[in-house]
């Protein structure tokens, strides 16, 4: 769905800070919004923990940075990374492009996602949260 | 954000165009397409800036140069009427009170151009200072809107809507011109490196902003055959941070000196007085310790105000301004460091977050100046 200015699709998961969760099987790719990219604008690096790291929902996981700012990005889930988008090296812009197709940050196997969607919205209910953050 | 920021002549055109912040005091904008197409536009064309938050003060009256002499580091004799230079005011231990630029309108009237997070401190400091001399000290600030019209292009841009000879006005000079059929001063000044003006819309006060904003507006519609864009305080930073020019408040305080900070140039200790003066000439016969260096990285880090600089397993000094560079895609900084280690080609590390990021020391402006800049080869 689109609201306001933003790309909302249905059937992925959300973060209060703006990240998203793609299940596929065991494993979940995570990106970060079209809202986020949209705040952070002109992103031009990108970091995320290298494979094998192990993370913990809504801990740091990796940083983006636009030209004059430094945001850290926080896992969605928890699990351990299995692979990571090497094209942001290069591209980092492609966080801004297409952040949730080729500008995916990692793929992580999951811990226990049934737990981790307790924290979590579904497109409508991050939906709402934005319509309430731009009021 | 709070009601109570200070907003320009220009504040709906930012609000309607652009992202919006908090800048000393005032509601400025940050950018309006985006940081990198904004600098880029500035580098290979034209762009325009409104700088109305900085603080403007005339100085007038028959012992206006023996005061500007005494309080600022500069030689104010040598500034023949419609020229401009840059300075900075000092307190007595050589620290840096503010840097700016001095315009000489005429023989004993200056127009001086300080910075606006120093607005009101500054305004106060001369005030101070100028009891014992024969002047008046008038902050005009809210009477004239200010615009920087910046880039290769900016002379072509100005002239279609001025009624003076602008290539008549070399870089450093000034000029009173018609601007779209209104009162305007310029000077060829700017914080980008590049060709430029710096454009003042006189009597036009903050409650009525239709001068101001016309002029801005034929400025924007002159510049349309180069493809000017509107640059926010976003590309004025990373603009003046590749030209290797000071912000105040970051590369250079109280806590430095003119010498440290690589501004020597403006400090003249033949002069007979100024405030400064013995902490600086003692500071320049005993040798700075610390010098304000350049770093380009080597890899893809972005260094950031307050990391800290290492050489061979020791801090040596901190970032003062990092950013990314649109021109030159990576990362720049600029730092203060050991004079022993402040040597171009010096290879050192900035700790970006938990890495240690190879960089390596550079001369000022971090371009190519037969390239960019203000004295490209045409």
């Amino acid at each position: 769905m689109r609201v306001l200015d933003y790309e909302i699709p249905d059937k992925l998961y959300y973060s209060k800070e703006h990240e998203w969760v793609r299940v596929e099987g065991e494993e979940a790719v995570v990106g970060i919004t079209d809202y986020a990219q949209k705040q952070l604008h002109e992103i031009v690096y990108a970091e995320v923990q290298k494979v094998g790291a192990s993370v913990e929902q809504f801990q740091t996981m990796g940083t983006v940075e636009s030209v004059k700012s430094v945001s850290d990005i926080f896992s969605p889930v928890s699990g351990t990374i299995t692979r990571v988008n090497e094209e942001l090296a290069k591209s980092p812009e492609l966080l801004n492009q297409d952040p949730y197709g080729r500008g995916w940050l990692a793929r992580i196997n999951l811990a226990d996602f049934d737990k981790d969607l307790k924290k979590l919205m579904t497109a409508q209910q991050y939906a709402d949260y934005i319509r309430g953050m731009e009021e | 954000m709070s009601t109570t920021l200070k907003r320009t002549h220009l504040y709906e055109f930012h609000r309607q165009t652009a992202k919006m912040t908090e800048f000393a005091g005032f509601e400025m904008p940050i950018w309006y397409k985006g940081i990198i197409p904004e600098h880029m536009a500035v580098r290979n064309s034209v762009g325009i800036f409104d700088i109305t938050h900085m603080g403007r003060t005339l100085i007038t009256g028959a012992e206006s140069e023996a005061f500007l002499n005494y309080v600022t580091t500069n030689d104010v004799a040598a500034l023949t009427p419609l020229s401009a230079h840059y300075s900075n005011m000092c307190n007595e231990q050589g620290g840096i009170k503010d840097d700016f630029v001095l315009s000489r309108l005429e023989k004993e009237k200056f127009l001086i151009v300080y910075n606006a997070a120093n607005r009101a401190e500054d305004y106060e400091w001369l005030v101070e200072n100028s009891k014992r001399f024969n002047v008046r000290v008038e902050d005009v600030s809210d009477n004239i809107a200010m615009f920087a019209v910046q880039g290769p292009n900016a002379q072509k841009t100005l002239q279609k809507i001025a009624d003076s000879d602008l290539s008549k006005i070399e870089r450093f000079k000034c000029g009173w011109t018609k601007l779209a059929g209104l009162e305007g001063f310029v000077s060829r000044t700017g914080y980008t490196g590049e060709d430029g003006f710096e454009v003042f819309v006189w009597n036009t006060p903050l409650a009525n902003p239709v001068d101001a904003v016309k002029v801005w507006n034929a400025i924007l519609e002159a510049g349309k055959e180069f493809g000017i864009e509107p640059c926010g305080l976003g590309a004025r930073d990373t603009l003046r941070l590749e030209a290797g020019m000071c912000l105040y408040g970051n590369d250079i305080d109280e806590t430095t000196t003119p010498l440290e900070a690589g501004l020597g140039f403006v400090v003249k200790l033949k002069k007979e007085v100024f405030i400064g003066k013995e902490a600086l000439t003692k500071q320049k016969t005993e040798g700075i310790k610390r010098k304000r260096i350049g770093l380009m990285m080597l890899g893809k880090d972005i260094p950031r105000p307050q990391h800290e600089v290492w050489k061979n397993g020791e801090k040596i000094g901190n970032v003062t301004s990092g950013t990314f560079s649109p021109l030159l895609e990576r990362g720049i900084a600029m730092a203060y460091a050991p004079v022993e280690h402040a040597v171009e080609g010096n290879k050192v590390e900035v700790k970006v977050r938990d890495k240690f990021a190879e960089a390596q020391v550079v001369k000022f402006p971090f371009y190519d100046t037969t390239k960019y800049g203000y004295a490209r080869q045409k």
